[in-house]
Formats: C-alpha cells, sequence, structure tokens
C-alpha cells in the first residue's frame, strides 16, 4: 500500500510548527505524544526501542518547563507490567489515554496482561513496543516475539509500521481509534530501523481506516428520536418497580451527572457494576450500591424485585448475570443504551434499545420527559427500596477479637469521605473495597473488573498519583496480589508518590480459599500462605517506606489508620486480618439472586438458603 | 445451520489472522474460507463459512464489525428463485 492510500492529512486546524521538519521516526513519535497530550510516559527501556527513550530524554531536555520540570515525564517501573497498569490506572483516574512504551519481545509480552486487561475493561491506552529492525522480522532474532500476532488477539487494534513514512500517521491514528467508540488499548509495534528512519513530520496525518470510521460516525451521530422517547415513556409510566443497572460505559462516557439528572427527574433507584462505581454517588438517597455476585444484599433484592431495568453502559456480564433468564425475573421490560453495538441483547434479549453516546441521550431522555410533565409514581417503591437498605445492610462481625477487614475499610471510608481514588488487586479485598467504601465521583475506582488481574493494584496507583497528585491514593491491596507486583513498592518512593498502600493480610489467597471452602469440602489446595515466611514492613522499608506498620489488634485500628492517613509521604499499612473472614452476600456461580448467601451479619429474607455445594463444580468459573 | 459471510478487509498486516483470531476467540469454527484480490490492492475479499444458530451468527456479525481492518461484512444466504437457488445478501 503506498503512503497516498494510507495516510492523508486531516483537515488541519492550526498548520503544526514543525510540518516539513526533517526528523527520526524516534522524534515523530515523541512529538506525536505530545501532541496528543501524553502528560507522562510509563515504561521500560530496552535495545530495540532505545532510539525513542533517547528522543524522550532530548524532548524533555529541550522542553523543560520554567520550573525545571519534565513536560512529559518517562516513568519506570520494575516490570513492564507494572509500566501497563501505571498507564491504565492513569487513564482510568483522568480519562486520559494512557501510554507505555516498551522494548521488544519480553517487554512486549510482558506488556499482554495490561493490554488485556484495558481490552476487557474498555481502558483507552496506546502501547508502544519496540520490534527488531525489519530486516531481521521472522529470523528468530535476539528479543524478537511476534508482536502484532499476540497483541492482535488481545488489543482493540494492533498496527505493525514497517514503512517510515507511515508512523506518524499510525500514530495518530492510534491515539483515535484508543479513545473513540468504546475505548480500548491499541499496541503500535515499531520495528528499530523505522525509528532511526529519517522522515518528513506533516503534524496532521492519519490513516484512512474508512470501515472504522464510517461505523463510528454512524454510532456517534445515534441521536433518540421522539418515537424512541416516547416508547421508553410508555413502558417507564407502566412502571412500579423502576431500577436503573448502570456500569462501567458510564464512566468511560464521562455521563455520570447526566446519569444523575436522569434518575432525580424521574426517582429511579440506581445500582451500580463494580466497573460502574462512581457513576452514581454511592451517597446520594437512590444509590443501591452495587449489583451482583458480591452486591448489596439490597441492590440485589430490588433487581429481584422491579418490574423495569435500564441498562446503561453494562453487559449483563456473568458476575451480574450469571443465570441470565433468572436476572430480574420480574421485568416486564428491560431498555440498553451502550455504545457498542455487540453488546446490545447479547446476553439478555431487551426491549428497547439505543446504541449512541450515552450523555446525550440521557440529557434527551430527561428533556423529553420533563418537556411532557411525565412523572412515575414511585413512592410505594422508594418505600420498598429504602426498607430494603434497612433491612438487609451491610454488616459483619463487629464482635470478633479478630480484625474485621470490612472495619478497616470502614474506618478508612470515614476519613476519606468517598473523595479517594481506590486502586486495588483482585480478591476478597478487591470486594470488600467496593463494598465499602462511598464513592462520590467516577474515576475514583480502579480495579481489574474483567480480567480480574492480581497485582493491579500497586501499579495502577503509581498511574492515578500521577494522573492526580494532588488527590489522596490509596491501594487496597491482598497478599496474594500485591506480591504479584511488588517490585512497585520501590517506584512508589523512588518518585516520591504519597500514596498509601493497605496490605490485607490473612495469609492466604482468601477469594479462592472461600470458593474452597463452599464448594471444595474445605480442601485448600495451593491458597494457604501460613508457612511464607515475608515480612512485609521490613520489605516496604527496605523499599524506602518511611511509614511501615503493622496493625494487629483491633483496639488501635483507629488511632493507626489516622496516623497512616496523616502521613505526608508513602506510607505501607499491613493489617492482619481474619483469615476467616468471608465476603458476603455471594450469589453463588449458576445461582440466582434469590439463592444469594449474605451470611450470619446481613439479613437474608430467603428462610431456605440453598446448598451450595450442590452445583456441580464443573459448570462453575 | 450453515452462514456463508462475505467480508471486505483493508489488507493490513494481520489482518487476516485477526479475523481468523476473532472466530478462535470466540470459539466459533471456520468451516471454509477463501481470500482474494479485489480491483483495489488495498482490499481483498473474504468468503467465510461458519456454522452455528442464529445468535452465533449475529454476534460473530457483530463483533466483525468491530474490526478496525474491517470494511464491510454481509451474511449471504441461500435464497430460492424460479430459475433455481442463487447467493444474495441479506441484511444482518
Amino acid at each position: 500500500m503506498t503512503i497516498t492510500q494510507a495516510a492523508h492529512a486531516a483537515p488541519a486546524i492550526d498548520h503544526h510548527p514543525l510540518a516539513g521538519h526533517a526528523m527520526t521516526g524516534a522524534e515523530a513519535i515523541v512529538q506525536v505524544l505530545a501532541d496528543e497530550g501524553a502528560g507522562v510516559l510509563f515504561g521500560y527501556s530496552g535495545g530495540a526501542i532505545l532510539p525513542v527513550y533517547d528522543a524522550v530524554f532530548r524532548y524533555n531536555a529541550d522542553h523543560a518547563l520554567p520550573d525545571g520540570r519534565e513536560p512529559m515525564p518517562l516513568i519506570v517501573p520494575a516490570n513492564e507490567q507494572g509500566a501497563g497498569f501505571m498507564a491504565a490506572g492513569y487513564a482510568r483516574a483522568s480519562g486520559k489515554v494512557g501510554v507505555a512504551i516498551v522494548t521488544s519481545g519480553p517487554g512486549a509480552t510482558n506488556m499482554v496482561t495490561p493490554i488485556r486487561d484495558s481490552m476487557a475493561d474498555s481502558i483507552p491506552l496506546v502501547a508502544i513496543c519496540g520490534q527488531v529492525p525489519t530486516t531481521a522480522l521472522g529470523s528468530d532474532a535476539f528479543q524478537e516475539a511476534p508482536v502484532s500476532n499476540i497483541m492482535g488477539a488481545c488489543a482493540k487494534h494492533v498496527f505493525l509500521v514497517t514503512d517510515p513514512a507511515q508512523l506518524e500517521a499510525t500514530l495518530r491514528t492510534a491515539f483515535e481509534i484508543a479513545r473513540s467508540g468504546r475505548p480500548g488499548p491499541v499496541v503500535v509495534d515499531v520495528p528499530k530501523n523505522v525509528q532511526n528512519a529519517t522522515l518528513h513530520f506533516d503534524g496532521a496525518s492519519r490513516l484512512a481506516i474508512p470501515g472504522y470510521r464510517a461505523r463510528l460516525r454512524a454510532v456517534e451521530s445515534a441521536r433518540l428520536d421522539d418515537e424512541a422517547c416516547a416508547a421508553f415513556f410508555a413502558a417507564l409510566m407502566q412502571a412500579q418497580r423502576p431500577l436503573i443497572y448502570a456500569g462501567g460505559g458510564v464512566v468511560a462516557a464521562e455521563a455520570a451527572a447526566a446519569l444523575r439528572a436522569f434518575a432525580d427527574a424521574f426517582g429511579l433507584p440506581v445500582a451500580t457494576t463494580l466497573m460502574g462505581l462512581g457513576a452514581f454517588d454511592s451517597t446520594a438517597p437512590l444509590a443501591l450500591h452495587m449489583l451482583g455476585m458480591h452486591g448489596t444484599a439490597y441492590a440485589n433484592y430490588a433487581v429481584e424485585d422491579c418490574d423495569f431495568v435500564f441498562a446503561l453502559g453494562a453487559r449483563f456480564d456473568d458476575r451480574v448475570a450469571g443465570v441470565p433468564d433468572k436476572f430480574a425475573p420480574r421485568a416486564k421490560f428491560i431498555a440498553q443504551i451502550d455504545i457498542d453495538p455487540a453488546e446490545i441483547g447479547k446476553v439478555k434479549a431487551v426491549d428497547w434499545q439505543h446504541v449512541g453516546p450515552l450523555g446525550p441521550a440521557l440529557e434527551r431522555l430527561t428533556a423529553w420527559g420533563r418537556a411532557r410533565g411525565l412523572q412515575p409514581r414511585l413512592a410505594d417503591w422508594h418505600a420498598h427500596v429504602a426498607q430494603l437498605k434497612r433491612r438487609h445492610a451491610m454488616d459483619w462481625d463487629r464482635a470478633n477479637p479478630l480484625i474485621q477487614p470490612q472495619a478497616v475499610i470502614a474506618a478508612i471510608n470515614r476519613h476519606a469521605q468517598g473523595r479517594a481514588i481506590v486502586s486495588t488487586g483482585v480478591g476478597q479485598h478487591q470486594m470488600w473495597a467496593a463494598q465499602y467504601f462511598d464513592f462520590r465521583a467516577p474515576r475514583q475506582w480502579l480495579t481489574s473488573g474483567s480480567m480480574g488481574t492480581m497485582g493491579f493494584g500497586l501499579p495502577a496507583a503509581i498511574g492515578a498519583q500521577f494522573a492526580r497528585p494532588d488527590a489522596l491514593v490509596l491501594d487496597i491491596d491482598g497478599d496474594g496480589s500485591i506480591r504479584m507486583n511488588l517490585g512497585e513498592l520501590e517506584t512508589v518512593t523512588t518518585y516520591g508518590l504519597p500514596i498509601k498502600v493497605v496490605l490485607l493480610n490473612n495469609r492466604c489467597d482468601g477469594m479462592v480459599r472461600q470458593w474452597q471452602k463452599l464448594f471444595f469440602k474445605g480442601r485448600f489446595a495451593a491458597t494457604d500462605k501460613t508457612l511464607h515466611t515475608k515480612d512485609f514492613i521490613r520489605a516496604a522499608e527496605a523499599d524506602g517506606f518511611a511509614w511501615a506498620k503493622r496493625l494487629e489488634r483491633n483496639e488501635e485500628l483507629e488511632a493507626t489508620i489516622a496516623d497512616f492517613l496523616a502521613f505526608e509521604g508513602p506510607a505501607f499499612l499491613e493489617v492482619m486480618i481474619d483469615p476467616d473472614a468471608g465476603v458476603y452476600p455471594m450469589v453463588g456461580p449458576g445461582s440466582s439472586y434469590t439463592q444469594m448467601i449474605t451470611g450470619e451479619f446481613i439479613a437474608s429474607r430467603d428462610a431456605t438458603p440453598v446448598e451450595t455445594t450442590e452445583i456441580p463444580p464443573t459448570s462453575m468459573f | 445451520m450453515k452462514h456463508t459471510l462475505s467480508l471486505l478487509l483493508q489488507n493490513e498486516s494481520g489482518a487476516l489472522v485477526r479475523v481468523a483470531g476473532l472466530f478462535a476467540a470466540r470459539h466459533v469454527n471456520i468451516d471454509a474460507l477463501t481470500v482474494a484480490a479485489t480491483h483495489d490492492p488495498a482490499v481483498s475479499q473474504l468468503t467465510l463459512v461458519l456454522h452455528g444458530d442464529e445468535g452465533t451468527l449475529e454476534q460473530i456479525l457483530r463483533q466483525l464489525r468491530k474490526l478496525v481492518d474491517v470494511l464491510d461484512v454481509s451474511s449471504l444466504s441461500l435464497v430460492g428463485g424460479h430459475d433455481g437457488s442463487r447467493l444474495a445478501a441479506t441484511p444482518a
């Protein structure tokens, strides 16, 4: 393919000051990164990416800010996976495209997990991978890996740039693809000789990608017409128990304000998914917090009772609708809005649908209903929901002498007041954090929702602190999860980030252990860590944490947490928690919400809980 | 039920792998596949045969339309006419 077919000058709003200048491919990469607003880069060096690293170094030296700071600092992790999750944390906390730059071979393959994780959670990333020179491609060269093959299966898109003349257009297009439509990660694989080649910078070119752009235009220009609004309200006005089911798409679409306005206008209670936490202020009267496998009992009972579901940027995944036929079984009408046509009706058939930008759609519905004075009469439903929230409130074993993890989160939450940025690993601690933190706004909750990647929390917190330097950033982690990227503890102190790391240590892989207890007759295969000798406090101290303490006594909990959060710099708090604490409520795999296990401390309304051990192990995941 | 899909694909590095990989990742088997050049050297035409129910077909079509290199996808089905059966594109 020739350049004229692939790259065409986009209508330039401003003539780029460097247009027409000769520069190397590496310099062009750095210039496009600067033009696209990449504020912080995350990456680990290596042979095949050296020209780009050198160009970043020179760019920062030549464009130093008045106070001496670098305009585009390059943050170096312990492992490329850390760089990927830092970029993802940066993207999740800011809404901007995160950028990671790694070398070929192992650098690129270490990036596979964050790329897949970002794909699964629809997080915009651009990952630039060095590659062996085009002349060595396919020769089993040193540090060669088939990145476009590997990443093609994991990313929203992958480009292998073999022609220097297409490099600039390709990288600019990568940003466009990453942030448009349903966001996602884009990988750009750049052979070393392409980085070193001389090219003429044009400052505006993009690749044609006609199929993608045409479909995107169709989706982004889609607006609700009168007929669609009328059909929606005809159903809503008949509903007696309507409910909003809000997912991560609300966060991605920056539609939280539009959701709040809609919910307030018509009085619909809102349950959010794990990814949707923060999309609706969890302290609002209409908030039901999280639904699903470990959702609040009152949210799940409300889903059971509702007769109208309005799904917004949510995809009925197996942690929410484990048994799709039994999800919201009394719903007479399901409406769904999503930016991705493939999610409409994928799991559960819907009665009304709209594919398009969420914010404008909700604003249109709000205006349409208001203009006609439509007001569903929901006093009974509101009273019912309030009663569910009261009767089935979240609670834990408050009398236990061992430290309960829920109490730790609740205590931290009293300080954070729903304003902290919280990242997590994956497992029990992740669910306790989801359940017991308040989230007043979007982009405060950073968690590996779909992929469930242990080790996400620490690097994501680092990325988030770079995105929001003044915010309180907490990493709520588990002993299993934090081990996975423990090298990044040192990265926290290297960059002097005031991150607060909370390690809830139960000396086991707690969530797996919980399943083994419930479904495998207590055979704790490979999950027990009581023989592990790691002293996390000494590890944190060795990595430069000036505040690193272990909390072992309930009566010291409040004072220790206050001291921990008040510390100016990086701080590490290990809490030895009750190893038998479980995550409840729990909707077991293959179960419906009526079969939810609420545990000993949350009231269940079902007198006959099902025998969970009857579920065949082969049917669950 | 068998379905025949026709795809127009941008001739980019790895584009065919991404189409084939999508089927593999979504656990849908490709029964037959032909790739042909078009009058535009930047575009290839793929004809794919798969079997599955309507839901499988619908989902694979929607997922194919998310691939950046895919210009167009249509499902072809056998349509009976007076002069015998012929292939015709159906909107899907």
